[in-house]
Formats: C-alpha cells, structure tokens, sequence
C-alpha cells in the first residue's frame, strides 16, 4: 500500500452532522400534486399569465354585456357626425358614417372574438383526431392522413380564404351575422388543419413508444382503450399551447380578410370591417383615431391570447421554449 | 444522396396534383358564368358560345378540364385568360416583381430576426430581450394591413423618406418599405425561434463540453450555440416564401405593387379562372420548390439527416 | 514520495443553486485532496452533490448554482473567487473534463476530429495542419482505431464506447494536470466499459495526469481509485484509501453501500432451502389453479416454454426499395420452471428486450413458439382466452419515469387492471388496491398521489403492484431495477424476492447486469447478437462459465475481484421495503 499522502487520512464524519435516513421514504404529509397542480403553481407565478388572464376576464364581460361601458347603439349613425370628435356618452368620437367608434368597438368584438374561438376548436378537433389516428395506427391511415396535409398545407392559406370565400360571396352576399362567421370559420379551418394534424402526430409518435402503453397492452387494454385513455390524454400539452397562440392568428386573418372584402358582410359589426373602413382616413391622413380604436382592441385581445399560449406552455414544460 | 433528392422529388408529385385539384375545384363550384361575364349584357349566340366553350374546354366534366390544364402546366402553358390574354405574359409581367419582393421580406427577416433573436436568447430575461419579446408580440397582434397603412403614412407621406406608393417602377428603394411590412410577421416569428433555440441550446450538454476545453465565451457561442440554433429557422423559412407571396395580396394592394398578388385578387374577383388557377399553381410550385431547397439545406447543415 | 504540494485541494466548500430567491444547498462543507498523478474517486447515489463538486471545480456549475463558501485550490490559488478569465485559461489546459454522457456531449454539428482540434487551438497548442496530425494521434492514444478516417466522421456515426474515446482524446488533448471524468463510462456496456476505463488507466499513469472519478459505483471506484470520498445528501461522510474503506467501512452510509453493491461478490438473496419451499408452493397453486380448469393431471413443470424463437426487423437499407433484413433474435430456446426466476443477461443489441416482448405477446415472433402451462400462445384464437393468458402473465418495465401514466394516480394505474377484467365491485376493488399497495410496501395514503410526486423506486413499486393486481403467475421483469441508485435497487430486489416466497410468482428477468444476476435469478441464459451463447444454472455460470464470453462479462464487473472484509451483506438493510 501507497503511503498516505497529506490531506488524505483516513476521516468520518460525525453521524450527528450526517443522519443517515431511510432509504426512499415517501413524504406522507405533502399533500397529492398531480402534474396538472403542479403546472397550475407554475402558472400562478408567471405575472404574463395573470395579465393575460385580466384582459380575457375583461374580454370575457365585454362580449356579454357590451352595454355595460357604453350606452350608444353601434347601428345608429348619423352623417352629421361625420368624424366628429369625442363628447360626453361617445369617448373616441364618431367614424366616417357618423356611427359611433367606441360603441362600434365593443360590440364588434363578439364576431371577431366567435371567429377566432370557433377556427380554433375546429382546427384543433380536426387535428386531434387526424393527427392521433395517423400517428397511433400508422400505416395506411398515416399516409392518407400525411399526404393530404401536405397538399392542404402546400396553398398558401390566404389565397385559399380568398378563392372559397369569393364562392360564399358569390353564392350570398349578405349572409347575415351567423352565416357570415361561419363562412370564415369552415375556410379557415378547411386550410389551416395540417399544422395541428402534424403537430399532434409526432405528440403521439412519441408518447406511444413510452412503456406505460405497453404496459396497458399486457393489461389487456384494447389498442382503440389505449389511445383513447392513454397516448391521446398525454400527446395534448403541445396541441393546447399551439391552438391557444393560433386563436390569435386567426383573429387577425379574419380582420386581414375583412379587408380584403372578403370578411364578414358589411352588416356585420366587427373589428375587421371598422378597421378596413377606416384605411380611406389613414391613407390621407385624416383621421387614425378611427382606425385606432377598433385595431387596438384587436390587437389587445390577440396578445392576451399569445400571452395565455406562452404562459401555458413555459407551465406545462419549464424546461422547453418553442416558438 | 441523389436517391434522397429523387425520393423528395418524387414526393412533391401528389402535392402538386393535389393543390392543383382543390383550386380547380374550388374555382369550379363558383357560380355564375363565365362566358355572360366575358360578354357583358350583351346576348351571346349559340355558335360563339359553344367556340369559347370548346376553347376552355367548358363542355367537358370537371376532370378532364383539369387533366387538360395540367397537360399544358407541365410545359408552363397556362392558356388564355376569358378575357383574350396569355396568362403567361400575364405571370412574366407581375412574377418578377413579387419574387423580388418577397425575396427582400425574407432577406430582412432572417439577418434581423436571428440577429435580434439571437441577442435575446444570449440575455435571456434581461432588458433587451424583454424588449424584443414585447415588440414581436405586437408585431404578430396587430393586422399587418395596419401597419402598412400607419407605415406609409409617416415614412412615405409625412416624413417622405420613401415614395408611399410603387407603380410601376420596382426599384430596389421603391421596394424597401412594403418589403419591411411583408416580413414583419415572420420576422417576430424568426426572433422568437431563434430566440427559444439559443436560450436552449446554451443549456446543452455539449456546449459546456466546449468550455471545458478553454474556448473563450465567443467562440463557444459561435461554433457550438448559433449554428445548432439555425436549425428551427432554417426549417421556418422554408414554408415562409410561399407564404410571403401569397400575403403580397395585401401588401402589394396597400403599395400600389404591380404583382402578382394583386393579379390574383384582381381575378378572383371577376372571376378569371384561368389565371386563378394559374398563379396559385405557380404559388405552390414555388412553395414545393423552396421546401425541397430547404431540406437539402437542412442536410448539408445537420449531419444526421440521413439520406434514406 | 517527494512532491507533497497537492495539486487540488477543496476545503469546505459549500455550493448552492438560488431557487424561488432563496439559496438551496447542494454540496455543504466538503474538503478534498487530489496530489499530482493520482486517482481519487468520488462516489455516491444521485443527489448526493458528487457531479455538483466536479463541476465547481472547473467552474462550470449549470444554472442557478454558485459557490457560498470555502475555497478550492488549484496548485496553490483559489478558483473559486478567480476571475473569469483566469478560470477560461485553466480549463482544457490544466483542468480536462470528460464527461458524463457520450450521447449529448459532441455536438452534433461538426466531425469529430474538428471539436479536438477546438481544444488544442483553445489552449495555443497547435493549429491548422499540425493540428489536424495531433488529432490523429490523440484519437489513436484513446484507443480508436482507424483514426485518420474516423476524425472526418460525425458523431452519430459513432457507436457510444467511441464516442467516449472521443471525449477522453478531448479532455487530454491539453496535456492538463487534472482529468476529472465525470461518470465517464456509465451509459456504456460493461465489457465496453472496462477496456476504456483500462485504457484510462493505463493513459493517465503514463502522462501522469491526476484522475478526479465521479461515479456511483462503489465497486469500480474501489477498483480504480487510491483515495475514495463518499458523499452522501451533499456532505462527505467517509474518506480515506480505497481499499480500507471498501473492506472496513466505519460511517453507517458507507457500511450500507458496501453491503448492497450488487458488484461486491454477492449471493443469492435467500438460501437453497428456501428456494426448496418456494418452488414447492408454487407447484401447489398450480395444482390447484389446474383442478379448478377442470383438467386432469399435473401442470407441466415448466411455466413457459420458449422454442427456437426468431424475430427479423426489415430495416430501410442502403439503396432505393431494398430493405435488410435484421435478425434481432436468433433460434433462442429456453423454459421458466415454476417458482424459480430465469434471467436473460445481455448487452445492448443482444435482443433479450425483444424475446422479453415476445414472449409478453407484444411483439409477433418471425418463427418459433412460445408455450404458456402447455399451450401454444399462437394457438390461442378468442379474444376472452388472450385477456385470459395476459392475467396470468404481467410486465415490469425498466424506466420508473415512463412506466406509469402521468396522468392516472396511483389508484388509477394499479386499478386499471382490475377495471379491464371487471374484476369486482368498485369497493372491492379498491380494498384490493390497498393490499396490493400493501405487499410492495407503499402506505395506502399512496393512493391519491401521481408519479410524478414519487421517486424511482416508489414508482417501480406501484408498476410491481400493477402487475401483481391481477394476480399472475409469472412477472416479466425487463431491466426492471436497472435506472435505480444501488440502495434503492437492492430493496426492490429484496422486494421482488419476497413476492416469489409468498405468492410462488416466477420470473423472466431481463437485465445487462450480470452481478443482479447472482441476487435473484435460478438459471441464467446469455445473450449475444440475437443468439443464446450460455445457459445454465446461476451457480454454474458464476463459478465456471463455459464461454469466452461469458467470462468477460463476468470480468468486467467492476470490483467483482476485491476481497471484501467482515460485512455481513444485507445486514442493516431494511428487509422489506421502507422503515420510518
């Protein structure tokens, strides 16, 4: 044996200063935390989870109540007050056709708001079931399902509003409030599916291969229980975070194809329309207050949604930070 | 590798069948008919009608008039539009400046937003990427349209740094800034991948390997962080062109641009099939044809993509 | 000796990681010796703050993490209060690290000989041509032959024991005076992990480099090591020359370590005649369980029956529409005798993971058959007979994160079971939930909680308890212990030892690690490369293997030659599952 070298004596520590505790205790007294509690703690300390969840709360009583913050009708205009200014009972002022801005604003929410909430749920139940069939069973149903998200994906999104739009425009002009949110929602949703699709087919790729659905198989679980039970429940973080931020966009593309003269028929009261109303006054810098109002609400409202995304995702995953 | 090529090659053929289908089928359940457009209120007699009918193939199923289109596409004939023009020509006079446009989009958004992206994700949570967060979050809330607007107003008309509209001359300068508002959105979208992918890629394993070997901060930086983050972007920008053509629809509109987005409006509104049809058949060719670009890109970048 | 200057010297160094702005301690008061040219060995479980010190030292703590006390020493100056710059100089050129990882610690990005070549441009030793020449020469000194040509090659073209050449031929490229090898050889095989620890060896004794080993292995440190430190939650509990501590361990951790090294010479967990009665009452249920069939005569001994069993991956191949044909398991037969346990030992590749799954019927065989009490599972055509044979045959897996859904709590996973068979009444069955919870040891107030709020080993409990809910007679245990820190690993052992006594359960026990072997299995078959290369009862394969291979495997398990002193093994073990 090697001589001892200094500062290499043989040397314990006081089992005092080092306990010794029982292999692998369970802490009894903690109380239960599922995952989703444990997000949920995560999220409470994220500030742009809260200011998220203000503004959809306030959100939330505008499409209610529109009437709560202001008494004027948004359908009664009057030309004589033309792009006048704010006055008592009509804060922002009046548009081109006299009607007035911030009434206009808080009532077109609700259709700018439907549009985007209903694209969402149904892109994302299109995509749930696509994208978990493809990846659970692949084969076969995995490439009918990949192939034509594919071609889906391969029309640039906008021209293909625009085209199936036009038809609708064709078909009935004045479609009326509900016919023309639908109209937007079923071509937006007819295009912008194979994102979700593709997204949660590699989320079940990968949780299909962990053990615990090969365990459920040894139980005797039926592959459809499996899927339904197992992969699809925990393939769905990443499909939420995506739809929430994607409610967003499609918000905007709704005001972008409003503009176009393809949103949602003139009678409407919307978002997209008053802004696009409004581009004549910002084009010869007349007025921006107009286009100001209703595209700051737009604008608030998208955020929030984003934000909302962001939040949820950094709770569900601390360690990832996709975009 | 050539198999690989071959192979994406190959896998692009029911994409281009499929897209070209839905657009056929979508400007086929239009209503309305062409041929009374074409001719105003005026009558039409039975002779002249079944001539124009048999020159668009109007008189044959659904099916064969797309199998006929695609017979000329194949050769980039794209026929006549109802209103006696060579879409060709029509395509030769707008592409070129679409093309050009949505180029500078792309070039603007990749230097900035993998720079800024980039900075951000170095000084994760520190004041700059704060605010970047902030500015591409209104970048992406804001209808881009708006910006157009509020940008044309104070850069070309107030401050007359830039001329408000295009026309026809599609100069570099004239392009500048409907350029910048076309590539605002993937610009915050860019900042925000590359961003996620930095602040990341800082974190792995393999690049405190790289410190531990005594490289300077810089150089880890460079050769270990930046180049592994470019993956995500690389991958973005490669459905981005396709996407950038067609959201010149607004941009070229709000410009005054001579492109092709503003042909394809202009057609869906009157109905000019052929050029609908066209345009976005080009559209997805372009968007195929980057796509593959991007992946051989991708391969040549990322060393484990393997090419079987 | 006449150097008496230590080349690093930590002196009660406290680490922390800032969490929620409050200072979490990770390594507390540690002091620690290394003098030039020698090997000192740092080991503990996961969590105990070894990795932490390692990267302190080189200054290289991830995250939040920062030095609160103490000072550490290098040739005489502190790095811990250095400047930055002082610190970049010291790394690569006197301090190397070969870390943890082969998989994550190349960067994918670049060839191989281009992230060497990084350091020795780093440190101002070499540059262009000449650095090229040194990273040839420095991949050959690593042991990885054909260096010219692997250096132009990417890592993902490496196999993992490469991949670790390539990183020991990175962390001495410098020439530096330290190596502190981070659990270096950890994610590797055995029979790999021994020659480039060997290679290490031999490596650092010639350069004279001093060797700083992070790793959980009792037995390989002992092996390696002339000075050992044992941490424990962050603290050093024992230090001293290797030797004397592994053979006379004072601090109780230490003591309990040695005792459940599954390395250290060990033995079977329970005595010959115990085995007697358990394979006995096994025998007895199965008589009984075949009375009730209403079948006549007496089940055959053998529980399963596997026969020339074969399965072929078709792999894309090289060239367009062609596809190789893998053969991953190759004409493997073998029985499981009622009550005993057979185990499949292996490396990776070897295919035991896929006769594993064979056999659970979650994989379809290419050929062969697989017999369950006498019948031919193929053969079995309803779908009530399949849910039949899954009752009486149930899988515990290997990753204790993966096994269990996040998203069911534990009543929900053990339940499960019960639920797809319509087994009782909701009361009963949750009365069946808490014994169950009850034999692998868990309090039933378990029950609520979900995996995620557990530990490895608790998890790996509640799968034992899934798998027993539906009252099997064989468990198929595929690598199941192997993710576990050693002390964690010997109860669930003990654990499963126990189940056998009492509830005569036979195992097919899959595993790469021969020395588990010795504690649990009654025969052992050998796989390499798909095929069956030895079987024999556990006895005969320990004491004189027949095979080259097997003789290597048994070789390589690290400490299995140390003489070991007065420890009782199992003595101050729990029996059972978790006192206090």
């Amino acid at each position: 044996m090697r001589d001892l070298m200094p500062g290499q004596q043989r040397w314990v520590a006081a089992l005092a200063e080092t306990p010794l505790k029982a292999v692998d205790v369970l802490d009894t007294e903690a109380p239960p935390e599922s995952q989703w509690k444990e997000a949920w703690k995560r999220l409470r300390r994220n500030p742009l989870f809260w200011m998220s969840s203000v503004l959809l709360a306030l959100l939330a009583v505008v499409l209610a109540v529109p009437g709560l913050f202001t008494d004027a009708d948004p359908t009664f205009c009057q030309l004589s007050d033309s792009l006048a200014n704010g006055r008592a009972g009509h804060p922002f002022g009046f548009d081109k056709q006299g009607c007035d801005v911030w009434s206009r604003t808080l009532y077109g929410a609700r259709a700018s708001v439907l549009v985007g909430v209903l694209t969402t749920l149904l892109v994302a139940t299109i995509g749930i079931v696509t994208g978990a069939i493809a990846g659970f069973y692949g084969t076969f149903p995995d490439s009918i399902v990949s192939r034509l998200g594919d071609i889906f994906f391969a029309i640039p999104l906008l021209l293909a509003a625009i085209v199936t739009l036009s038809i609708f425009n064709n078909l009935n002009p004045d479609r009326g409030f509900w016919g023309g949110c639908l109209a937007i929602v079923f071509t937006l949703a007819l295009f912008a599916w194979p994102q979700i699709t593709r997204q949660m087919r590699a989320s079940v790729l990968q949780v299909k291969n962990l053990e615990f659905v090969d365990a459920a198989k040894a139980i005797g679980a039926s592959p459809r229980v499996n899927l339904l039970r197992h992969v699809v429940p925990n393939s769905l973080a990443p499909v939420i975070v995506t739809s929430m931020i994607s409610l967003g966009v499609f918000i905007t593309t709704e005001a972008t194809l409003s503009f176009l003269g393809l949103g949602l028929p003139s009678s409407v009261v919307s978002w997209g329309n008053d802004i696009s109303a409004a581009q004549n006054l910002v084009r010869s810098g007349q007025d921006l207050s107009v286009m100001f109002v209703p595209a700051s609400a737009l604008a608030i409202t998208v955020l929030a949604f984003i934000l909302l995304g962001d939040a949820v995702r950094d709770a569900l995953d601390p360690k990832a930070g996709k975009s | 590798m050539w198999w690989y090529v071959a192979k994406r090659l190959l896998q692009t053929i029911p994409v281009l069948l499929g897209a070209t289908f839905i657009i056929y089928a979508l400007v086929f359940l239009r209503p309305g008919d062409p041929i009374v457009g074409l001719f105003g209120d005026k009558p039409v007699n039975a002779a002249t009608r079944a001539a124009i009918e048999a020159q668009y193939n109007l008189d044959q199923p659904f099916i064969v008039q797309w199998l006929l289109f695609l017979k000329d596409a194949i050769v980039f004939d794209f026929g006549q539009s109802y209103s006696g023009r060579s879409v060709n020509d029509l395509l030769a006079a707008t592409f070129p400046t679409t093309i050009k446009l949505a180029l500078m989009a792309l070039v603007l958004e990749l230097v900035l937003g993998v720079l800024a992206g980039t900075l951000a994700g170095l000084r994760k949570g520190k004041l700059f990427d704060s605010t970047m967060l902030v500015v591409s979050l209104v970048v992406i809330a804001v209808p881009i349209f708006v910006f157009g607007f509020v940008m044309q107003l104070f850069f070309g008309v107030k401050w007359d740094l830039v001329p408000p509209t295009v026309g026809a001359n599609d100069s570099f300068k004239n392009l500048l800034l409907p350029a910048t508002v076309l590539g605002l959105i993937s610009f915050a979208y860019v900042l925000r991948l590359t961003r996620s992918a930095v602040a990341e890629n800082l974190l792995a394993d393999h690049v405190r390997t790289a410190r531990a070997k005594g490289m300077s901060e810089g150089t880890v930086v460079r050769r270990h962080v930046l180049r592994n983050s470019l993956i995500p972007v690389i991958t973005y920008l490669g459905t981005d062109l396709g996407a950038l053509m067609a959201g010149a629809v607004v941009t070229e509109g709000i410009f005054n641009v001579n492109g092709v987005g503003g042909l394809a409006y202009d057609a869906i509104r009157t109905g000019e099939s052929p050029t609908v049809v066209s345009v976005v058949t080009v559209m997805v060719l372009v968007y195929v044809v980057t796509s593959l670009l991007v992946d051989l890109l991708y391969a040549v970048l990322d060393p484990r993509i393997r090419y079987a | 000796m006449s150097e008496r200057q230590p080349l690093l010297e930590v002196r009660d160094l406290d680490v922390a990681f800032r969490v929620n702005k409050q200072d979490v301690p990770a390594v507390r008061g540690a002091n620690l010796t290394v003098h030039p040219g020698q090997t000192v060995a740092i080991v503990g479980e996961s969590g105990s703050g070894k990795s932490t010190m390692a990267h302190a030292i080189i200054g290289l703590l991830p995250g939040t993490g920062h030095v609160t006390g103490g000072e550490i020493l290098f040739e005489g100056k502190d790095i811990a209060t250095a400047r930055k710059k002082d610190i970049v100089a010291l790394r690569g050129a006197s301090i190397g690290l070969v870390p943890q990882d082969p998989m994550s610690n190349l960067n994918p990005m670049w060839r191989v000989g281009s992230q060497i070549k990084e350091s020795l441009k780093a440190n101002g030793i070499a540059s262009g041509k000449v650095a090229d020449r040194r990273v040839v020469e420095l991949l050959e000194e690593a042991g990885l032959p054909e260096a010219q040509r692997r250096a132009r090659q990417f890592p993902h073209e490496f196999s993992g024991g490469m991949r670790q050449r390539a990183l020991i031929a990175m962390g001495l490229a410098a020439r530096p005076k330290l190596l502190i090898a981070d659990e270096p050889t950890s994610a590797l095989d055995v029979t790999v992990q021994k020659q480039i620890l060997d290679h290490l060896d031999t490596l650092t004794d010639e350069l004279g480099v001093a060797v700083l080993l992070i790793t959980h292995d009792l037995g390989l440190a002992a092996e390696r090591a002339d000075h050992l430190v044992v941490m424990y939650k962050g603290r050093i509990v024992e230090s001293g020359p290797a030797l004397e501590i592994l053979q006379d361990p004072h601090h109780p951790y230490t003591q309990r370590l040695v005792a459940s090294a599954p390395s250290l010479a060990s033995q079977r967990l329970s005595s010959l005649e115990h085995r007697a009665e358990v394979r006995e009452q096994a025998q007895r249920s199965a008589v009984q369980v075949a009375a009730v069939g209403d079948e006549a005569g007496a089940p055959p001994d053998d529980v399963i029956t596997v026969q020339n069993l074969s399965k072929v991956f078709r792999l894309p191949g090289s060239s367009p529409f062609r596809k190789t044909d893998f053969l991953a398991v190759d004409d493997v037969s073998f029985s499981l005798r009622r009550g005993t346990t057979t185990a499949i030992v292996g490396e990776s590749g070897s295919g035991k993971s896929t006769v594993a799954r064979m056999v659970l019927g979650l994989l379809e065989p290419t050929s062969g058959t697989v017999t369950f009490d006498g019948v031919d599972v193929s053969d079995i055509g309803s779908r009530a007979d399949k849910l039949a044979l899954r009752r009486r045959m149930q899988p515990v897996f290997q990753n204790p994160y993966a096994s269990l859904d996040p998203m069911y709590s534990v009543y929900r996973s053990i339940e499960e079971p019960l639920r797809t068979h319509d087994i009782g009444s909701s009361k009963e069955r949750e009365a069946r939930v808490r014994d169950l919870l009850e034999k692998v040891s868990l309090p039933a107030s378990v029950m609520r909680r979900f995996p995620n709020e557990l530990s490895g080993g608790q998890r790996q409990r509640v799968a034992i308890a899934r798998a027993l809910a539906l009252e099997p007679e064989v468990v198929i245990c595929d690598e199941a212990v192997s993710a576990l820190d050693v002390l964690v690993q010997a109860q669930i052992l003990t654990l499963l030892n126990d189940l056998q006594a009492e509830l005569g359960l036979s195992y097919l026990f899959i595993t790469h690690d021969l020395a588990v072997v010795r504690q649990i299995a009654d025969d052992v078959l050998v796989m390499q490369n798909g095929k069956v290369v030895e079987a024999a009862p556990v006895e005969t394969v320990f004491e004189s293997p027949r095979e080259d291979y097997t003789r290597a495997l048994l070789d390589a398990i690290p400490g299995g030659s140390i003489p070991l002193g007065v420890v009782e093994a199992g003595d101050d073990l729990p029996r059972r599952g978790l006192d206090d």
